[in-house]
């Protein structure tokens, strides 16, 4: 399943016609995570916030091409992205294991994923190298088997977005 | 001698470990310290209280590879506020994960911001296995690098410091797993239940 989430509203035909599943994260209602750690204790793989981030995560779980598309402040995605993100950690264990070196949580049904990750707003060097970083150690928590970082103005990201569906759709 | 604010950025600050490692701060710190709890409510307040200090430590965990979303939320709110004082921001992370260096990218989004907005930088305290290590034995060694912290702050030296346990990779994987499913039993959840590979069943 190829899945595009972003933060805002795209106008670009091509998604459509690809039939990529497109999810504008600015039209549902999530809350912010509260750390309970309920999703691993209490109803695992499940969250106890009952709002639209629960349609949310299966998705990104099963997808196997998946672009994300966020503003990026102070080298982090933007808040509207970081709070769904911080939201799907049910598609994980609780428990550790090590990966690559490092330890990590286990991962339940979550498809290896080809990432593709666009970050747009008015960026110095710095603060896109700080979100490659990011981008880095998100490969290891979420998945991704093959990830790019991609970097757009706002007034370019429909056109940046539209490019990379192309090449999906070439590939 | 300088005041300083320390605000815990957790999701659950009530009942947070970074309210934990806040309260070791405010023992070891010996300046005048003001310890607050970041809420959706207080943005205004707490940006008001940090016009009234020499020093800001934010405590927080990881989240997600990086700052929690409660604090970056903050930050942007401080930011539109415009800081007037301009005091010095310092940082105790912690996650749960072994290596102390994951929060690497945290700290330097932090940094960032510090520079985007004219705040000077000062020290840090990145924190491994931080969910678990102040109920184990190792909480000495926690502590002694909150001294460590609190000192590089109350002299200005501008230090990075880090602390984890003191385990092979193995070992910290079968202390981290009883740890988890003890938590779970808590909750009348088994091992099983937990290592579910189902999602939204």
């Amino acid at each position: 399943m190829t899945l595009i989430v972003s933060d805002r509203h795209l106008e670009v035909p091509e998604i459509q016609r690809a039939a990529i599943e497109f999810i504008d994260l600015s039209k549902l209602k999530i809350a912010n995570c509260v750390g309970c750690f309920g999703c691993w204790t209490k109803t695992p793989g499940k969250c106890v916030i009952r709002d639209d981030a629960v349609q949310v995560y299966p998705r990104i779980a099963a997808s196997d091409r998946l672009m994300y598309v966020s503003r990026v402040r102070y080298g982090s995605y933007d808040t509207i992205m970081k709070t769904m993100l911080e939201r799907a950690i049910p598609v994980q264990q609780a428990f550790i294991r090590l990966h690559h070196g490092e330890t990590h949580h286990f991962q339940r049904d979550v498809a290896p994923k080809e990432a593709i990750i666009v970050g747009y707003g008015d960026l110095s060097a710095e603060e896109q190298d700080i979100f490659r970083q990011l981008i880095a150690r998100n490969a290891n928590n979420m998945n991704f088997t093959q990830y790019r970082v991609v970097f757009a103005q706002e007034q370019d990201l429909e056109q940046t977005v539209r490019n990379e569906v192309l090449t999906w759709e070439r590939s | 001698m300088g005041k300083i604010l320390i605000i815990n950025g957790s999701p659950r600050a009530p009942k947070s470990n970074s309210k934990q490692y806040a309260a070791l701060f405010s023992k070891a710190c010996s300046w005048e310290s003001h310890y607050r709890d970041l809420t959706r409510a207080n943005h205004l307040e707490l940006c008001q209280a940090a016009d009234e200090v020499s020093d800001v430590l934010f405590v927080f965990p990881l989240y997600a590879d990086g700052i929690p979303v409660t604090l970056l939320n903050f930050l942007k709110t401080w930011e539109e506020y415009g800081s007037r004082q301009k005091p010095t921001v310092s940082v105790l992370i912690n996650c749960g994960f072994l290596e102390a260096e994951q929060n690497n990218v945290a700290v330097k989004m932090m940094e960032l911001y510090c520079r985007e907005n004219g705040l000077p930088f000062g020290s840090v305290l990145k924190i491994g296995g931080g969910e678990a290590i102040l109920s184990t034995p190792f909480r000495i060694l926690v502590q002694a690098k909150i001294k460590k912290l609190a000192r590089a702050i109350v002299r200005q030296e501008n230090r990075t410091f880090q602390v984890t346990m003191p385990l092979s990779k193995k070992m910290f994987l079968n202390a981290s797993t009883s740890y988890w499913i003890r938590y779970g039993e808590r909750h009348g959840i088994t091992r099983e239940q937990m290592a579910s590979m189902q999602i939204e069943p």
